[in-house]
């Protein structure tokens, strides 16, 4: 079962590269497998036993024995949000991206290779395998953004693949550490968690372990490859970066970071929480600075992924649940910005806040997609009602109890995702349409399908919140030893 | 039938949030062939419904006890958030002045609206508006409350860039916004402790806990601090005050709202969380200081704008202020009976402005005159909620400071100053504009003024005589206005006995001052330094936005600067200078290789 959300996209990105395809069909074989795709997780999700802990649909086979490598997949209340929202934001992605592509063959594969390989680090229950799936979605995003992207994407994805690369090998590193110390022959994650190691050994292997990690959520000072990927990323990709491919590095925090070295994690909590602050509230002071909305949204995101960190240093019941929360709904709202800047892109071919004015305009201008913008800058801002705000309260509630100065100054940067934001919303979309632009396509309802779902998500999730923490509730809470 | 109405008093603000999503199609121009009209009789169908449901409701619940109903909202793993509605007197006539204002107001707004091409859009976000109100009025939980205030907030963003197109609007919008902002971002950070500290985020939970628990004092004193922050911002209390006179850019009907409904919303959670924010005298004070400053500030303010409805608007801050004061001495009977005066008063002073601004199109007041004899009935709605508001005629405002000065609450003598003083500008202010705007000879732009459509003049003459009864409305329902304490005279004190007397004194004292004081277009500007020194002063908000723009503006706009500055040259320019550092020695050691290789 859980074989089949890594391999139905693997195959098909083969397929699809390989058969000789004309006009539409790359695309339509492209939807087709995300629906399938989402179709399995929502089998999964019928299946799945949300009061139960532990790993379930566990697949394991060993793999190559020598290095004790086994295919082990399972899934837990902290995979299954994420591998449902891949799949999701796939198809969303899919569905944005612009009929007209250049190489649709090779572009619809590596999306699917990226979707799989995602899929796959998310249901790895070996560390090994974590770290083979972790780097193979590297490859086809490098690719992604180096052939289907801006002016500067040459620039932008070897910078990715530079620091992912790094992040990957830290991984590695700590990964092949901890086999070593504990003088196991396999990778298997349980087994690795029974271990109980001394807290000067357990520091020693996490510290790279949370440098890689910091790299791929981002968290200030590792963050820099972040903004750039994003400005030359294509739409879809962007979709796929902020709302997928993040997560990889906070669901390895809960995962690894705190799910391994427990001791050390509780000894560097107090660091992590301040360190967070000063990432939530560096991103939110950047991004007010930024000129290039797509800039805007991308240090947003640097921003808002902090609260994460800030949710697993308290690791209280609570911040646990609602770290994984803060995911699906950064998730959600991140990749509904992009499409709607995305959209403004597309249309009128600038992002810059200083060239554009008015789009609101009914007339001539982008009305619901300015409407639209609104709302998700509300939600983004933390306005209820909306998913962003009980996530972000959830982890400030759960988190205020243990860390009270970080949790406040993490507010502090919340306000500030209205002002960067409300600056945005004034310039570009208010005030009289730029002399320029007065020849602005209309936008298609279809076109605006992506974003309308992800709307109605936002707002349903905002409303009522239990749909998605009962997903995790009960096995966020086993992720912490002794409850 | 009623029983079936009681039963689901939870359903009224849905009806104008129905009102809200069912002109979506208008709004968002996919009907066109009606007109937007359809869309705005909807919404006020939907609100005469509401209207009609909570006026039953009021009607029967004089002899029920109050009920709360409570819904589990989330749990998640020690959390338990539950949001709650109540059903008492105070919750059903704060209702009632909702609904009625806002269908008032929404009739009103056919008129002045008449020739807007979006009024779809304007009565889809009254309708969100109304709806949000309307929780507010019933909710019983701080949660709840929390999040309609900020439904309120974006719900005022969208109203006053309602004409987007508009620079001063613009930034009107944006202040607005990022003000409030502020004070609920504070807000939030008090719930998220108080929500860690205490058993529940209900009202009557918090007082229970207040009661029970010992807080260390700073703690106590931060806490109230930061609760007393979103009301400060909504209410446009010092130093977060100057939004709502520049929110006067937006479209008159939701300024109406907003003086009068939206004002008294924040003041309401205010007095909902009195048990907690009084629970430390530090935060007690500080609603006392923040009354006081925001009194005396406004009330000068006031006199010297020259916009008629900004100068509206400052007495509106003024007049929560005495709001403020009134929660900090734990006075709340009279902060209900004040907001309920001013907001009826209030709102009819804004539906005259409004019909002023719309027939002269214009609201600068040195250009108007002589509208008396042209518009009689603005001109007698004008002189009525004047009379609402100022201490001389025996209506609402006067009553409620009787009460306040009549020996049952603990008052002091800087309050009767206080109190005077405000009495006194207020009526020097209302005099003043009434002088410039209906006395004396018309101007250009006032002599050709029609009296306005009936679909302004009718909820205006309805809402005077609204004013005119409600001087009653405390002795009528004392369980709604005045919940905790009844209406006993008690001991009779040497400043009870003066009071009432030094009141009407003040009162008439600022009519005086305000009708004889020389009007001249000169004025508007004095060519006397020191008089311009003063006037420019009030007349620029004591330059309370320069001090804003040198603060806090600053601050911020230089750290992200900074900040941009060092993540592009610092953090990302040591990364750029490695891989070129790497660069460099890998072509460096080739090359000496490639020497070493070719010597030998």
């Amino acid at each position: 079962m859980l074989s089949a959300l890594i391999l139905i996209p693997c195959l098909s990105a083969a397929v699809i590269g390989l058969l000789p395809a004309k006009g539409n069909s790359p695309r339509n074989l492209a939807i087709a497998t995300a629906l399938s795709v989402l179709a399995v997780n929502l089998i999964l999700a019928f299946q799945f036993d949300f009061q139960q802990n532990g790993f379930q649909f566990v697949e394991d086979i060993a793999w190559i024995e020598w290095i004790g490598l086994n295919y082990h997949l399972g899934i837990d209340g902290l995979s299954f949000p994420l591998v449902l929202l891949n799949s999701f934001l796939t198809l969303i992605a899919i569905f944005s991206t612009n009929p007209q592509i250049q190489r649709p063959k090779l572009y619809y594969a590596m999306l699917l290779l990226l979707s799989g390989g995602a899929a796959g680090a998310f249901l790895a229950q070996d560390l090994l395998l974590f770290f083979l799936f972790y780097e193979l979605e590297i490859v086809p995003l490098y690719f992604l953004i180096a052939i289907w992207g801006g002016p500067k994407r040459g620039y932008a994805a070897m910078k990715f693949l530079l620091y992912t690369a790094l992040s990957g090998i830290l991984v590695l590193a700590s990964f092949l550490g901890l086999v070593w110390v504990t003088e196991a022959n396999n990778f298997d994650y349980l087994f690795l968690r029974s271990h109980h190691l001394p807290l000067a050994t357990q520091l020693l292997l996490l510290a790279p372990l949370l440098v890689g990690i910091f790299i791929k959520i981002p968290i200030f000072p590792f963050h820099t490859w972040l903004p750039d990927a994003h400005v030359q990323a294509s739409t879809p990709i962007s979709v796929l970066l902020a709302g997928v491919l993040l997560k990889l590095g906070t669901y390895a925090l809960l995962r690894f970071a705190v799910g391994l070295f427990f001791d050390g994690w509780l000894y560097l909590a107090p660091w992590l929480a301040i360190l967070a602050a000063i990432s939530a509230l560096y991103g939110a002071s950047c991004a007010i600075a930024q000129k290039d909305m797509k800039k805007v949204v991308a240090y947003s995101s640097v921003s808002h992924m902090a609260y994460i960190l800030l949710a697993a240093s308290a690791t209280t019941r609570l911040s646990m649940s609602a770290a994984i929360f803060q995911m699906v709904s950064h998730g959600l709202i991140s990749a509904f910005l992009f499409l709607l800047v995305g959209m403004v892109y597309k249309k009128t071919g600038s992002r810059d806040v200083d060239f554009l004015r008015g789009l609101l305009n009914p007339e001539k201008g982008l009305p619901v997609t300015g409407g639209m913008m609104i709302l998700g800058v509300m939600a983004s801002s933390g306005l209820p009602g909306m998913v962003g705000f009980i996530s972000e309260f959830l982890v400030f509630r759960g988190s205020f109890p243990i860390f009270p100065l970080p949790t406040l100054l993490c507010l502090v940067a919340t306000g500030l995702t209205a002002v960067y934001f409300l600056l945005v919303i004034n310039k570009v979309f208010f005030g009289r349409l730029t002399e320029g632009l007065a020849q602005i396509p209309p936008v298609k309802w279809q076109e605006h399908a992506p974003a309308f779902v992800l709307l109605l998500l936002i707002i349903a999730f905002g409303l009522k919140p239990d749909w998605v923490t009962h997903w995790s509730e009960v096995q966020a809470i086993a992720l912490l030893p002794g409850s | 039938m009623t029983d079936f109405l009681l039963g689901n008093f939870w359903i009224i603000p849905i009806y104008s949030l129905i009102g809200a999503l069912i002109t979506l199609p208008w709004s968002l121009g996919i009907v066109r062939r009606t007109g937007p009209r359809p869309a705005a009789y909807i919404n006020i169908l939907m609100t005469i419904v509401g209207f009609i449901h909570s006026s039953i409701i009021f009607n029967l619940i004089w002899s029920r006890p109050a009920q709360q109903l409570v819904f589990h909202w989330l749990q998640v793993a020690d959390l338990d958030l539950t949001l709650s509605l109540e059903l008492s007197p105070v919750s059903f006539g704060g209702l009632e002045v909702v609904t009625g204002i806002s269908l008032l107001v929404q009739i009103y707004a056919l008129g002045y609206l008449e020739k807007d091409w979006s009024l779809a859009r304007f009565f889809a976000l009254m309708g969100f508006f109304e709806a949000a109100l309307a929780g507010l009025a019933m909710s019983d939980s701080l949660l709840l409350s929390y999040c309609l205030l900020e439904a309120l907030t974006l719900s005022t963003y969208l109203l006053v860039g309602f004409w987007y197109a508009q620079p001063l609007v613009v930034t009107a919008a944006r202040d607005a916004f990022l003000t409030k902002r502020v004070g609920d971002i504070i807000l939030l950070m008090g719930i998220v402790a108080l929500s860690s500290y205490g058993e529940g985020l209900n009202f009557s939970q918090l007082e229970t806990w207040v009661n029970g628990n010992q807080l260390a004092p700073s703690v106590a004193a931060l806490l109230g601090l930061s609760l007393i922050a979103g009301p400060i911002g909504k209410c446009a209390q010092f130093p977060l005050n100057l939004w709502l006179d520049e929110a006067m850019e937006g479209p008159n009907p939701a300024g109406i709202m907003r003086n009068s409904i939206v004002v008294s919303a924040g003041a309401y959670v205010l007095i909902k969380l009195e048990p907690v924010t009084t629970l430390s005298p530090v935060s007690a004070y500080g609603l006392i200081i923040v009354g006081t400053i925001t009194a005396i500030g406004t009330s000068l303010m006031a006199i010297a704008q020259i916009d008629i409805k900004r100068a509206l608007s400052h007495s509106t801050s003024a007049y929560m202020g005495l709001v403020f004061i009134a929660v900090g001495l734990r006075q709340v009977d009279i902060a209900f009976l004040l907001l309920f005066s001013h907001a009826i008063a209030k709102a009819l002073l804004f539906m005259s402005a409004g019909s002023v601004i719309l027939t002269t199109n214009n609201q600068n007041v040195t250009e108007m005159g002589g509208l008396w004899s042209r518009m009689p009935a603005t001109s007698l709605s004008f002189l009525v909620g004047a009379a609402g508001l100022i201490a001389l005629s025996p209506l609402g405002m006067f009553w409620t400071y009787h009460r306040w000065f009549s020996g049952s609450w603990d008052v002091d003598w800087w309050l009767l100053l206080l109190v005077m003083f405000v009495n006194v500008f207020s009526a020097i202010n209302l005099t003043r504009l009434f002088r410039v705007i209906f006395l004396g000879s018309p101007k250009v732009k006032s002599r050709r003024a029609p009296e306005v459509p009936w679909q302004m003049s009718v909820p205006m003459v309805s809402l005077m005589m609204v004013t005119l009864i409600t001087a009653f409305a405390p002795i009528h329902w004392p369980l709604w206005l005045s919940p905790n304490t009844p209406l006993a005279l008690a001991q009779s004190e040497l400043i009870t006995q003066y009071a009432t007397p030094l009141l009407i004194v003040s009162g008439a004292l600022g009519c005086i001052i305000g009708s004889t004081i020389k009007v001249r277009k000169a004025w508007a500007r004095s060519s006397n330094l020191t008089l311009r020194f003063f006037q420019d002063l009030l007349a620029y908000d004591f330059y309370i936005d320069k001090l804003y723009e040198l603060t806090v503006i600053a601050a911020v706009s230089n750290l992200a600067k900074l900040t941009s500055w060092l993540d592009r040259y610092i953090v990302d320019g040591a990364v750029n200078f490695v891989s070129l550092a790497t660069i460099l020695v890998v072509m460096l050691s080739s090359t000496i290789l490639l020497d070493n290789l070719s010597f030998t």
